[in-house]
């Protein structure tokens, strides 16, 4: 789904999805700017450089070793 | 003990200087700094809660010791705030929201701990953007902080309090946090100076988190040296935060006073200049340093990196995604607890896909790696901080605007130290800053740059005058 035909109901039903009931008319308008946001980010995540060996960094470590 | 000068701008070191020959007492030092905060804090909103009865306790025990000759060392007596995202023994940690009224906290943050280990005199909790993210806000319990160079302005965020408080002369240093840059976003806009250090230096333990791969507890105090000084005492491994470095720490201070003379330093300009379009004041600010850093001596070459907008974009969403798996009950349960410009922003991490958020986790990796190896070129890296200079703190479509503008989220991916110092004013007034940005664990070089730019310079000798 893109950005152009995510709509309000759309939210609201991914939102229910997920357990968020709650939220206002005003609130789900938040969700949806906010998804919107987050999906057009997408677009800077360069994926393309990745090959498949490249790793996470889900161990993020560090030491004076690195640089020079 | 008797008073010298105007307590409320005493530096760190000196500070310490005269309670250690016993020239200035902490108590009336304390009593000062408790004035100054009752008469102007109405009008910043620095602190969410002032504890006077807790600095006196503290000032009174500091007083008797150093009379006693049993001198902690430089801290000893010297006041300091805290973000209120930290915790501190049986106070409320609140992170300026309604959803954490009456979280009272049961024991001490690390850097809390340290911080009392050495003596130090706590004057209370600092305003922050809602859980370090939403704001500035007027939504919720607590107004926001404001610019104490001219309050009708941002001071900078999240850690807003922390940055009005050191620059409107409440205390001389400050604690605060920073996972996109909410050090030295307030450091900038306040004309302070702030620290970033190295991932995992300082521990976390004990600070509600925002996101948990890029969290950093960070310094704000108005010199360099005072900087320094002050991560001296917070730094060092914790065995029980896992993102904690085991690595040596302390010596920030050692290098003070050296000259920069050889020191390679990268002008990195594409983050202002092409990837973003600073104002031309900030700009400026960045260029007339690198001037002066040439001029003591520094060889300075411009160096190029990944895209801005390539390490925004990593950052912001894997700051999202961690941030809302922390807030993802809250949001089912209790969402019209939180102020809009929360809410708002961590809802963005509600639908990231978990293919992007892995990819964004690999991408850090490679900017990360590129990016340390400009340090085989350059000892240290010159930069915007802020891309504008604060602007008006009730105009939200200017607030929104600037609040991404920032060139400080690459150094939370990279996990590199990242030091904002100011370069000057605006037309209108208002603090100009930029970073100094190094290796990994390379703190103590990057103050010594620091230290020599400000003291070819005059900014650390001018003040605001407050409302």
């Amino acid at each position: 789904m893109t950005n152009d035909n995510l709509t309000i109901d759309d939210v609201r039903k991914m939102a229910a999805d997920i357990g968020m009931t709650r939220l206002s008319e005003g609130q789900s308008q938040e969700l949806l700017r906010a998804t919107q946001a987050a999906r057009a980010r997408r677009a800077s995540l360069h994926t393309d450089k990745l090959t498949p060996a490249d790793e996470p960094a889900h161990v993020f470590s560090l030491t004076s070793g690195n640089g020079r | 003990m008797s008073a010298t000068g105007d307590l409320a701008w005493l530096t760190v070191a000196e500070a310490a200087e005269l309670l250690r020959t016993k020239k200035l007492s902490p108590v009336e030092y304390a009593n000062a700094l408790i004035a100054r905060t009752e008469r102007h804090d109405k009008n910043y909103n620095a602190y969410l809660r002032a504890t006077p009865e807790l600095a006196l306790e503290d000032a009174r025990r500091a007083e008797g010791e150093i009379m006693r000759g049993d001198w902690r060392g430089p801290f000893h007596g010297v006041p300091y705030g805290l973000k209120d995202i930290v915790d501190y023994t049986g106070l409320p940690t609140t992170a300026h929201s309604k959803i954490l009224q009456g979280n009272i906290a049961k024991a001490d943050a690390v850097v809390t701990q340290k911080l009392r280990a050495a003596g130090g005199v706590f004057m209370g909790k600092l305003s922050t953007h809602e859980f370090a993210i939403g704001g500035p806000s007027f939504d919720l319990p607590w107004p926001p902080a404001r610019n104490p160079w001219n309050r009708d302005h941002f001071c900078g965020g999240s850690s807003s309090g922390s940055g009005t408080a050191t620059g409107a002369g409440f205390l001389p240093a400050a604690i605060g946090t920073d996972t996109g840059g909410s050090v030295r976003n307030p450091a900038s806009m306040c004309g302070v100076i702030g620290m970033k250090p190295t991932y995992g230096l300082v521990s976390r333990r004990g600070v509600v988190p925002l996101a948990f791969s890029l969290d950093h507890v960070g310094t704000l105090t108005r010199t360099v040296r005072d900087n320094a000084l002050m991560l001296d005492l917070i730094a060092g491994h914790d065995a029980q935060d896992p993102g904690s470095a085991n690595h040596a720490t302390g010596g920030y201070t050692a290098q003070l006073g050296r000259d920069v003379k050889g020191i390679r330093v990268g002008v990195l300009r594409h983050f202002y200049t092409r990837d973003m379009q600073a104002d031309p004041e900030i700009a400026g600010g960045i260029e007339a340093a690198a001037k002066k850093l040439a001029e003591l001596g520094a060889e300075v070459c411009e160096i190029s990196t990944a895209p801005l907008g390539e390490y925004i974009a990593c950052n912001r969403t894997i700051l999202t995604s961690e941030a809302f798996a922390i807030h993802e009950k809250w949001m089912r349960e209790r969402p019209q607890d939180y102020g809009a410009l929360a809410r708002e922003r961590l809802m963005a991490g509600a639908f990231v896909r978990a293919a992007d958020y892995v990819n964004a986790t690999r991408l850090r990796r490679k900017l990360t790696d590129a990016f340390h190896a400009l340090f085989c070129e350059v000892d240290v890296i010159i930069t915007s901080s802020s891309m504008d200079p604060a602007c008006r703190i009730d105009d939200p479509k200017a607030v929104e605007y600037t609040y991404g503008r920032q060139s400080r989220a690459p150094f939370n991916i990279t996990g590199s130290p990242a030091l904002s110092v100011p370069t000057g004013f605006s037309k209108n007034g208002l603090p100009l800053g930029m970073q100094i940005v190094g290796k990994p664990f390379s703190e103590a070089l990057i103050y010594r740059v620091a230290h020599a730019y400000e003291q070819a310079t005059d900014w650390v000798s001018m003040h605001p005058t407050l409302v």
